[in-house]
């Protein structure tokens, strides 16, 4: 990727964390209106993407959440995972999602294990497709300019 | 072998206390099994509840046949033990010796008491594995792991086909048991099953016991250490063919091919063993091709019908194991003292070698057939077996030569090693082993000496063996002491014609080794050689032809097989798909799909990478559009989200590939009929698919269900998400941990990739 686009590179770094800041947005709004974690977390890969190929792979893999794909991948599915042990702990089947509900004074906010559920698939999906990408994106290293088979 | 470090205590050597312990499983065993036989009744049955789903039980039955084996598999196994001890002293993989053949014993015990066919099955497989294991033990030595690898794909191959063997007479039989299907096998006469079932045993139990055609593996087999060839390869394992047909020949052995095929078989393996024995130097060789024609000679006496054949199987299974197993430690103790196994440089050891010359002398007695000894019972008994059945003239001259070349193969083993005078050149040097390595043959012949003068001890066994052997109640009586008198003269003529044999064995080893160069090429092994040659070659053949490396030919061919098999699984259906009636269409709708089919028809004619990429891009975008249009925003959301990745992770490669100019290397031809065939077959087939599944009536319970629940029961309002996250939670928890799992697969393949294009541009 040496010869890069100036404007990319600038519009790439405010790119990046509008990007991830709507990947979180879709997560959260996604039980009731379009979205979810699998959106979302494939809105993080692009953010991701577009951080690779606007700056570079190392600072792309660098912001990762923990810093690495695996782990973040790894995350995601443990998350899911446990979420579910909630409902299992109070003698519900495994995956039942409890609800609490908040009362703030005007109306209440609903949070439920639900939502871990849902962010473990988000962290999955980021870590994993957005590891991908990066893994396609450095195969090429960019100083080799050998030619050879 | 192991003499060259036996000498030097080293590191690796195992105290006595070590040995002894690994000694203790076989020696504990043997006690037991003495304990139960002298204070119960036969047979014992133990069944416990493995998989009752599946009707599977872990069940096992010991009775005289069974219990026959044991003493084998125990007893030999004592012996085996204490020799092994001495004989790898101080060889650094002595321990992994002594565990093999501890789990080995555990397998044999296993094979002989199960009574459930997948469980006689399993251990038998192990048998096979731990065999291989065994034989390949040196395994830094080409041959001996290629003998390693023969001897497991015989066995193996006859494994699976022992398996569909058991599986078919089970399912003929309506039984999981071995007792049930002895018990029932006499009625399935007339099933095709059974027949086809009976077949594949039969090949199984061949290859197990070295039967002509699958005789070759066993002498290859003895590149194992000499403990091991004595126990797996002559006493037990080998056994285990002539065990299971034995225990099967109840139940089949009315039917005339079986008769047929075991004498036949027996008969034929036993010849041709004793034959080839003529054309061998080595003395494990020569005891390995003598097992393999004992081996015969069992497999046709269970052929055989009368009363006598079952006692006479029993006897002589023992009696070959108190005889060989002794002078298989012979031959470990004359390769170990003298270092050569070459009977041409050995002669007049006696002087050097007192202690393994007595357990030779012994042991011949014994294989010989000599009175006194239990060889000479056995004899007898087979004799008595023969004598009650009408067999052709050709089995009783093949049993002649054989018993005649066993006295020769004897006297070979005791008086030509040991008393008379070693030949021009020959080795001096000999010594003595320690007293691991003479106790054991000495008292294992002494055994068969002591049954030989008083057969009454073993003979309650024996009665066990043939009444577990005989269908129906009771049994015959089996009175040892009645029979010895009436073969003398038999014996007595095969005792002359083995010295004849032994003073003319020479020239006869002349005559055979010539004959066998002549054979070699058309002979079972050089077959197997040839065969296992072509399996390779084809092999690449097929890879080469398959594993092409091109991806668009691989997407090709996919998408061709789908085509195919969809395509004819529903052609039937094709004249009754109906065009769908003509409805207004929406602008945006309409607009979506000319995107779509832009991108398509586009992507059909461009030809650089990297436009065709954004061509396809735009089927995708247009899909997308067409989701949202039609009320799947959801899918509309994530189709674009999949699209804008997919296209600039490909893009960002695709011009690194143009930048490094390698791209022309990924051009395809312009035109290219195939692929086209393919893409509109492919193309037509999901738009009739389209058709017929539009024509059906849709049913929207699902639908009704998730949209009435998704807000009551699971506080959310966009279905499509609480139908991942909750409704079916358990799928997308599935789902994620699989694309994660892919992830972590694509990192080895990247990083191989990356390794050899830093090793090609250093």
């Amino acid at each position: 990727m040496s010869p890069r686009s100036l404007m990319l590179e600038v519009a790439g770094r405010t790119l990046y964390w509008l990007l991830l800041a709507a990947s979180l947005w879709v997560l959260y709004r996604g039980h009731n209106l379009p979205g979810g974690g699998f959106i979302g977390g494939l809105v993080a890969v692009s953010a991701t993407v577009v951080c690779a190929v606007s700056q570079s792979t190392e600072l792309a893999r660098r912001r990762l959440l923990f810093g690495d794909p695996r782990v973040l991948a790894a995350s995601g599915v443990l998350a899911s995972l446990l979420s579910g042990v909630v409902g299992w702990l109070a003698g519900e089947p495994f995956l039942t999602h409890p609800w609490v509900s908040i009362p703030l004074g005007v109306g209440s906010f609903d949070v439920s294990s639900v939502l871990v559920f849902d962010l473990g698939v988000y962290l999955a999906v980021w870590g994993a497709v957005g590891g991908y990408a990066l893994l396609l994106l450095e195969l090429e290293p960019a100083h080799d300019d050998g030619g050879s088979p | 072998m192991a003499h060259s470090t036996d000498h030097h205590e080293n590191e690796h050597a195992m105290s006595l206390a070590e040995r002894a312990a690994f000694a203790l499983l076989p020696f504990s065993g043997l006690g037991l099994l003495v304990f139960l036989l002298l204070s119960r009744e036969l047979p014992f049955a133990l069944a416990l509840p493995w998989v009752p789903s599946l009707d599977l039980t872990l069940g096992f039955r010991i009775d005289g046949l069974s219990a026959l084996m044991l003493l084998l598999i125990t007893g030999v196994g004592s012996a085996v033990f204490v020799y092994a001890g001495g004989y790898l002293a101080g060889h650094r993989h002595q321990r992994r010796v002594l565990a093999l053949l501890s789990a080995f014993m555990l397998a044999m015990i296993g094979a002989v008491t199960a009574d459930q066919l997948v469980l006689v099955f399993v251990f038998w497989e192990l048998t096979s594995l731990l065999s291989y294991l065994l034989v390949g033990f040196d395994h830094e030595s080409a041959a001996s792991r290629g003998a390693a690898k023969q001897a497991m794909l015989v066995t193996g191959a006859g494994g699976l086909a022992l398996l569909a063997g058991l599986i078919l007479l089970g399912q003929a039989a309506e039984t999981s048991s071995l007792s049930g299907l002895v018990a029932r096998g006499a009625e399935l006469a007339d099933d095709t099953r059974a027949r086809i079932g009976v077949v594949l045993v039969m090949l199984g139990c061949f290859t197990k016991s070295a039967q002509f055609p699958f005789h070759f593996w066993l002498p290859g087999a003895m590149s194992a250490p000499t403990p091991v060839s004595a126990y797996l390869h002559s006493a037990t394992m080998v056994k285990l063919g002539v065990y299971l047909l034995a225990r099967l020949d109840p139940a089949f052995g009315e039917w005339p091919f079986w008769r047929m095929a075991l004498t036949g078989v027996g008969t034929l393996t036993s010849a041709w063993a004793m034959i080839l024995v003529l054309g061998e130097r080595d003395l494990k060789r020569i005891l390995a091709w003598s097992t393999v024609s004992a081996l015969g000679a069992m497999v046709m006496l269970v052929g055989l019908r009368g009363e006598g054949s079952a006692t006479a199987v029993g006897a002589f299974m023992l009696a070959h194991a108190l005889y060989k197993a002794p002078l298989f430690f012979v031959a470990g103790n004359v390769d170990h003292g003298t270092g050569t196994r070459d009977i041409s440089r050995l002669g007049g050891l006696r002087r050097a070698m007192p202690f393994t010359a007595t357990a030779a002398v012994l042991a011949a007695v014994g294989m010989a057939g000599l009175p006194l000894s239990f060889g000479y019972v056995a004899k007898a008994v087979v004799l008595n077996a023969k004598r009650e059945e009408e067999i052709l003239a050709i089995v009783s001259y093949g049993s002649l030569f054989v018993g005649a070349v066993s006295v020769a193969v004897a006297a070979v083993a005791s008086i030509r090693l040991f008393f008379r005078s070693a030949p021009e050149g020959g080795t001096v040097d000999a010594h003595e082993g320690g007293i691991s390595l003479v106790l054991p043959p000495i008292l294992v012949a002494t055994i068969g000496i002591v049954f030989g003068v008083r057969p009454w001890l073993i003979e309650g066994l024996l009665g066990q063996v043939a009444r577990s052997l005989t269908p129906g109640p009771g049994g015959p009586v089996v009175d040892l002491e009645l029979e010895l008198g009436q073969v003398f003269y038999s014996v007595a003529g095969t005792i002359a014609a083995g010295a004849v044999v032994f003073f003319v064995w020479e020239p006869l080893h002349r005559v055979v080794e010539r004959g066998g160069a002549l054979l070699r090429p058309y002979g079972a092994q050089a077959f197997y050689e040839r065969a296992l040659g072509d399996l390779v070659k084809s092999a690449a053949w097929l890879t080469r032809r398959v594993q092409h490396g091109r991806g668009s030919l691989y997407a090709a061919v996919l998408v061709f097989a789908i085509v195919l098999a969809l395509g004819l699984a529903f052609a039937p259906g094709a004249s009754s798909l109906a065009w769908p009636a003509p409805t207004s269409v929406e602008l945006p709708v309409l607009a979506a799909l000319t995107t779509i089919s832009a991108g398509a028809l586009l992507a059909c004619v461009l030809e650089t990478r990297l436009v065709l990429l954004l061509a396809s891009g735009l089927v995708g975008y247009g899909s997308a559009l067409l989701f949202l249009f039609t009320g799947a925003p959801d899918l509309a959301f994530t189709q674009f989200a999949v699209e804008t990745a997919f296209v600039i992770v490909v893009a960002t490669v695709l011009i690194e590939l143009e930048r490094r100019r390698r791209a022309r290397s990924l051009l395809e031809p312009r035109v290219r009929p195939f692929a086209a065939l393919v893409s509109l077959g492919f193309g037509g087939l999901l738009g009739a698919l389209l058709l017929a599944v539009s024509a059906l009536p849709f049913d929207d319970t699902l639908s009704r269900f998730y949209a009435a629940h998704s807000l009551p029961d699971a506080h959310g309002r966009n279905v499509v998400n609480v139908v991942i996250v909750d409704f079916r939670g358990l799928d997308t928890l599935g789902e994620s941990a699989v694309v994660v799992f892919s992830f972590l697969a694509a990192l080895p393949l990247v990083a191989a990739l990356k390794k050899r294009r830093k090793e090609a541009t250093p």
